[in-house]
């Protein structure tokens, strides 16, 4: 792309141009829109209100204009979409921009041409006739070139834009009807495209939103009426934050940088009001239930009696579901709000309408509010870019900075105006001689245009929607019924709904061709034979008949029906009619699509798709195929698998790619296009039609194979399998998504008493000293005590959430009550710097605090009093070393009778006994080390042994697996639950890195212990991974297990045949499958050999997911938004079942999800 | 409206960014940092910390756009660059990670005259949107540098898991097959 356009406001000031207008809506009289504008240097420039969505309107605009004006193609420059730039021409929908809107810009360009020649004959005193003018050199008869500058001088040429003009015929056409290449594809090919996105302005904050509860509902009392408060103290320890904005029911918040808004959005704590969401469980009998308002589209002949006439009578109904846009990249604004007015940056297909509703959000009057459109990610209709931008200009407002607002991938599933769900029924049948006799057609449509969300939040819109009476679109057949009655049903949404590609139409012809398909059967006739004896349309005759003569086409009038893999072809066509009733023809479109269908699994593959589309004049050949090729994968995997989910709780419930799974590269099916040559008929509307025959195409060829009919989408492999066995698909049992339930902890701690409350001093206490001077130790020595305190991780307990190092504070969860951890730097008052030497090591192995009462074995003085004195002393002097912080100590709160510290005397002599590790002749030093360090300061088995009753390590079980904080400490020996066993050189990856490639990657707890282990020697390492192999069975050949384990656990043995397999495909495969060609950087441990899956309980599956990982090599996204706890427990129950079916199934993981929300 | 401003903003405005260290979760010891990155060939230094995902850096701090946010949870691919010549999810790979490695986004691919990907997916069209196209050449370069010479099972396999909802997949393995001819003849003429 050139140079930026000069700007209508700049053109319409300067001299030397000759440009076509109109008067500005909504303007000042003489404030005029351009539609083509030619300077005198010979630039071209052309706007349009329409926007480019990724489809190639910004090229085939221009290939127009310079068509009509005999400007060479480069010489165009576009303006499209930006409010002070262009004329508004309403929203980028319905295929209109070059059948419809294109007009104005093409008439402006033969205007322009004849206003140039005219004045060129004038000031020449010639002929126009015998003037030239071919890619933009203007000619006299004798062949001199007319300059352009002279020619126009410093004039200002503004001309009215006319009504009609005779454009160029075909044959003279040397730019409309090439394939000129993308002028945008260069730049997003070598990245530097500038999408909304990546705008940036100067002082620009970063904004997130949180959005309520109600997800995907816009409809209903509670909407913008249900927050109760927002805890702002939440986010106090957030660094970067700069405002949380509320108003109503919106609420966002803004930061210095774009991690520190998401995380303050993630821990900001809100409350809100209970909200029923509509019962969708079942999606046609929520249709049925809802209000409808029936108009009467078309009345033709007597349909009633017809009806009672027939010879074969057929009522069907069909199904379609919700379904996303799905943009791949969730929706962005920016937003300037200062004195003088408002900027916003945005990717909506609609400015004109964006900049309206912006008005009413801020109360700025229109003309003081500017939309600069950038391209976004493909949005196939309305999505959430102009929520986003309407948030952003209520951040900007509240901060009075610009600011840049990103929504999260699960609030632009939750969120987005959903493609809505379709009902259609039909009564007719055959009458005598298999003759069309009767069709009476309804078909129910709830959806509006989509408010946009910041208006309905704060309440500047009434949370009643209206209907919009969208749901006409191809509402007519193709065929030619006798008596016919036609019914659109207007209905306000059920759940958030707008347009979204084939708009309505897509689904009535889902219906209708399927229906024409069921009427052939019944007749005994061909198909595609049986279209053509009833369709009244010669162009739609042609394409059909063209289209199945590409495909092969051979006619049959029964469905195969054989073998494992059934085969089968289905045809479907249709015209997308848009705007309202009766609506304007956009491109005919006819497919031919082969099937195969999985009779053992029920999955459907569409392994070919001959689409013929008659577009009229196509304008970029190669564009109009591009379209194509979308729209049939798009639709295909509309077809085959797209459903937007619910649940009871939170309305919509699909959130990610794993949630809604879309088509992927192996499951392309091969397309052959055909376009029909008509270059002198006026130019189609290319954008959605071939996804139009889409699903009855499909779902016919599904007939075809398998005689089993499907009228409702999508066709997953539960649907199909459900038919061929004979019975409709169940509807899913009503999942509860359940709240996060805060477990009974202030029962549990009911009986507490204090730390203070309760303190008996029974050993004597040690003298107070003055904290030791630092200098005291040699360098080595503190050097020395660091290692042992990563070792021995004491700063992992005895360091807050967000607090100092060493300074205490952390509650730990122990099955005995909370413990808080207590400051151990060497403040006088609050921490340990009036401790002896003595004192120290004293608590260190006897668990007694200086001034002699019991410390309880959460801190695990039994393993750290096997500590030799000189490492002891090393640690002393580190932790003196360390900086002194002034921090008080929480009381812990243990449970009767645990909170007695005097009955800790017993404990001790009870299990505090085994002091000295006598180093054992028979082993090496490497394995008597390992031990001193594994089962001394390393304290491993302070989690990884079970305790007893009275909260010590079990005798007999050592390292048998504990529990720790919640999460699991799985067993290091031969109690291993693992396929495969613990070899040395794993334990030392392990270790090491954090990772094992046998067994997983440390988190929970364990995370942070390798990373303080870092600090270690390498031998000491080696030293550990020596000793606890000892206790595990030699391993087999662990890469041939690995590798047999891998297969068995791959996809290929486990295909996606349930929602939650997908669920697993689209969400978790990504980083976790096994077995790709090239490494991925960011690969996950495969799931087949991952400790948390054979472990005996769900907690460390759970919690990774929920808490998601940081640790030595690797790390993982939380996907606690990105999962409802629902699906939590089915994926559990999926991974277990098949990473580990040796294992039973993991019990009670809605407590284990319940738990991990809790943390 | 209400507006909460938070009050404990420093002086330099930069607060807790400045101050180390900060503990996360009470687990692991969290602290602004500075990090030395090597992205397309130059050293870049950001701060921040370490956890917070790579692909913020290269977005907001290098002003590389060609990365994408699409989902931040290693789902759909638009993010995808090169670390040390392996793809690499940057939403879900932590700077910590990234520090010292080789970095390259689209951006840094055309260092010696644009590559082969590239040339290919201009020549075969091979973007609507194109939001998901810098991560399809990224995962792509990773693919060709393993399987110089793929079948179209192959590459339709190795971008299992990047997601084009513009329906252009047919034009991006006809671009990477593209790009393995060009690269090989490259290869044969040089
Ligand atoms: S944004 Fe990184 S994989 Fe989707
Ligand atoms: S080109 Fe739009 S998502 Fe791939």
């Amino acid at each position: 792309m050139s140079a930026p356009p000069a700007s209508r406001r700049a053109l319409l000031r300067r001299g030397g141009i000759i440009a076509v207008v109109e008067p500005r809506k909504g303007a000042r009289e003489d404030d005029v829109d351009i539609h083509v504008c030619l300077t005198a240097e010979g630039r071209v420039f052309a706007f349009s209100g329409h926007v480019d969505l990724g489809t190639g309107i910004r090229t085939a605009l221009a290939q127009m204009v310079a068509e009509e004006l005999d400007f060479p193609f480069a010489a165009v420059e576009m303006a499209l979409g930006d409010t002070a730039e262009t004329p508004d021409q309403g929203p980028t929908i319905a295929s209109e921009t070059i059948q419809v809107t294109s007009r104005a810009m093409r008439i402006a360009a033969t205007q322009i041409r004849a206003a140039l020649l005219a004045r060129a004959a004038s000031a020449l005193q010639c002929d126009v006739a015998a003037l030239t003018l071919a890619a933009g050199v203007l000619s006299s008869a004798s062949g001199d070139a007319v300059d352009l500058s002279a020619l126009l001088a410093n004039e200002r040429i503004l001309l009215p834009l006319a009504p009609e003009a005779e454009f160029k015929p075909v044959e003279r056409h040397s730019l409309i009807g090439t394939a000129v290449p993308r002028v945008d594809i260069p730049a997003k090919v070598e990245g530097g495209f500038v999408y909304v996105h990546d705008v940036r302005v100067p002082g620009m904050l970063h904004g997130r939103v949180v959005r309520p509860p109600y997800s995907g509902l816009d409809g209903g009392d509670f909407v913008g009426r249900s927050l109760i408060s927002v805890d702002r103290l939440s986010v106090a320890d957030v660094p970067g934050v700069r405002a949380v904005v509320v108003e109503g029911d919106f609420v966002g918040v803004v930061a210095e940088r774009e991690e520190q808004a998401a995380e303050a959005a993630l821990k900001l704590k809100a409350q809100w009001r209970d909200f029923r969401p509509p019962d969708l469980s079942d999606v046609a009998q929520a249709i049925r239930a809802h209000p409808a308002t029936p108009r009467v589209l078309l009345e033709k002949g007597d349909v009633e009696r017809a009806l009672g006439r027939l010879e074969t009578r057929l009522d069907r109904t069909y199904v379609w579901p919700y379904q996303m846009h799905g943009s791949i990249g969730p929706s962005c604004a920016v937003a300037d709000f200062r004195a003088d007015g408002l900027t916003v940056w945005t990717g909506s297909q609609n400015p004109h309408r964006l900049l309206k509703d912006l008005a009413l959000l801020t109360g700025l009057a229109p003309e003081r509010i500017e939309i600069i459109r950038h391209e976004a990610a493909g949005c196939y209709g309305r999505n959430g870019a102009d929520d986003v931008a309407a948030d952003a200009a209520l951040l900007s407002k509240a901060v009075g900075a610009p600011v840049r607002v990103q929504l999260t991938r699960e609030q632009e599933h939750l969120w987005e105006p959903k493609g809505a769900a379709q009902l259609m029924e039909i009564k007719g049948g055959l009458g005598v001689g298999a003759t069309l006799k009767a069709y009476d057609f309804h078909t129910w449509y709830p959806s509006n245009d989509a408010p946009t969300l910041a208006l309905l939040l704060t309440g500047r819109l009434p949370n009643t929607p209206s209907a919009l009476k969208m749901g006409d679109r191809t509402a007519l057949p193709a065929y030619d019924y006798e008596n016919m009655r036609l019914t659109a049903y207007d209905m306000a949404p059920i759940v958030r709904a707008s347009w979204m590609r084939g708009v309505s139409a897509m689904p009535n012809v889902f219906a209708h061709e399927s229906y024409i398909d069921e009427l052939a059967h019944e007749a005994g006739v061909d198909p595609v034979e049986f279209r053509l004896a009833h369709i009244d349309d010669e162009r739609a005759a042609d394409l059909v008949r063209a289209t199945a003569e590409r495909a092969g086409w051979t006619p049959r009038t029964a469905p195969r029906g054989e073998g494992e893999i059934l085969r089968g072809r289905g045809f479907a066509q249709a015209r997308y009619v848009h705007g309202n009733w009766p609506g304007v023809g956009a491109a005919w479109s006819a497919w031919v699509a082969d099937v195969a269908v999985n009779r053992a699994t029920g999955e459907v593959t569409v392994s070919r798709v001959v689409v013929g589309q008659d577009t009229g004049m196509m304008v970029n050949p190669a564009g109009v195929a591009h379209q194509i090729h979308g729209n049939v994968l798009q639709s295909t995997s509309r077809v085959l698998r797209e459903e937007v989910t619910f649940s009871e709780t939170t309305a919509v419930a699909s959130r990610d790619w794993g949630g809604y799974p879309v088509l992927t590269f192996p499951e392309l099916p091969a397309i052959d296009v055909l376009l029909v040559d008509r270059q002198s008929e006026p130019p189609l509307g290319a954008g959605e039609s071939a996804s139009v025959p889409s699903a009855a195409a499909i779902a016919n060829a599904v007939f075809d194979a398998t005689g089993v009919r499907f009228r409702e989408m999508p066709l997953t492999p539960e649907r199909v399998l459900a038919g061929l066995a004979g019975a409709p698909l169940a509807k899913p049992a009503k999942r509860e998504t359940p709240k996060t339930r805060w477990r009974g902890l202030g029962a549990a701690l009911a009986g507490a008493a204090s730390f203070a409350a309760v303190s008996f001093a029974i050993a004597p206490a040690m003298a107070p000293i003055a904290r030791p001077d630092p200098a005291t130790w040699s360098a080595a020595t503190i050097e020395h005590g660091r290692q042992l305190a990563a070792l021995g991780a004491c700063a992992t307990c005895h360091t807050a959430k967000d607090g100092v190092a060493y300074a205490g504070g952390l509650a730990l969860e122990t099955p005995f009550g909370v413990v808080t951890t207590t400051n151990i730097t060497p403040d006088v008052e609050t921490g340990i710097g009036a401790w002896s030497y003595p004192a120290f090591a004293r608590a260190m192995r006897d668990g007694l605090h200086r001034d002699g009462r019991h410390l309880y074995p959460a801190f695990p003085y039994p393993s750290f009093a096997k500590t030799s004195d000189a490492d002891l002393q090393a640690l002393y002097a580190f932790l003196m070393a360390q900086p002194a912080v002034r921090q008080r100590n929480v009381a812990s709160r243990l449970t009767f009778p645990f909170n007695l510290r005097p009955l800790m005397a017993g404990w001790n002599l009870l299990f505090n006994r085994q002091r000295d590790i006598a180093p054992d002749p028979a082993r090496s030093a490497e394995w008597n080390r390992g031990r001193y360090l594994v089962d001394g300061l390393g304290h491993c088995g302070a989690c990884h042994t079970p305790r007893n009753l009275l909260g010590a390590e079990r005798a007999g079980a050592y390292l048998a697996g504990g529990v720790a904080e919640g999460w699991e400490a799985p067993a290091l020996t031969g109690a291993s639950l693992g396929p495969i066993p613990w070899s040395e050189a794993e334990f030392y990856r392990y270790l090491k890195t954090g990772a094992s490639q046998y067994h997983g990657a440390a988190s929970g707890p364990m995370a942070p212990v390798v990373a303080e282990l870092r600090a270690l020697p390498d031998v000491d390492i080696r030293a550990m991974a020596a000793y606890l192999a000892s206790f595990s069975p030699k391993p087999p050949d662990a890469e041939a297990r690995a590798a047999e384990i891998e297969q068995r656990t791959s996809r290929a043995a486990n295909p996606a045949t349930s929602p939650i397999a997908r669920l697993y495909e689209g969400g978790c495969a990504a980083c976790h499958e096994t077995g790709r060609a090239a490494p991925l950087f960011n690969a996950g441990p495969a799931l087949g050999l991952s400790s948390k899956v054979s472990a005996a309980t769900p907690a460390n599956f759970v919690n990774l997911l929920i808490e998601g990982a940081q640790h030595g090599i690797g790390s993982m996204p939380s996907f606690a938004a990105a999962l409802d706890d629902g699906q939590i427990v089915d994926l559990a129950r999926y991974v277990r079942a098949r990473f580990a079916p040796e294992q039973p199934p993991w019990r009670d993981i809605e407590t284990a999800a319940a738990n991990a929300r809790r943390r | 409206m209400f507006l909460l401003v938070c009050s404990h903003t420093n002086e330099a405005g930069t607060r807790g960014l400045s101050r180390a260290p900060l503990i996360c979760g009470g687990l692991a010891v969290r602290e602004a940092k500075r990090w030395a990155l090597r992205v397309n060939g130059a050293d870049r230094a950001v701060q921040g910390e370490p956890h917070v995902p790579l692909l913020h850096f290269l977005r907001n701090d290098l002003a590389l756009n060609s990365p994408k946010f699409g989902c931040g949870l290693g789902q759909c691919g638009a993010c995808t660059v090169l670390i040390d010549g392996v793809a690499a999810r940057a939403c879900a790979v932590p700077v910590r990670l990234a520090e010292g490695r080789d970095i390259v986004t689209l951006e840094g691919l055309a260092a010696a005259g644009p590559d082969p990907l590239q040339v290919a997916f201009v020549r075969a069209q091979a973007a609507q949107c194109g939001y998901c196209i810098a991560g399809m050449i990224m995962t792509a370069k990773a693919f060709l540098a393993v399987r110089p010479d793929p079948s179209e099972a192959e590459v339709r396999e190795a971008l299992r898991y990047n997601l084009c909802r513009c329906g252009t997949h047919v034009e991006i393995v006809r671009a990477v097959l593209l790009a393995a001819e060009i690269a090989r003849a490259d290869a044969a003429a040089s």
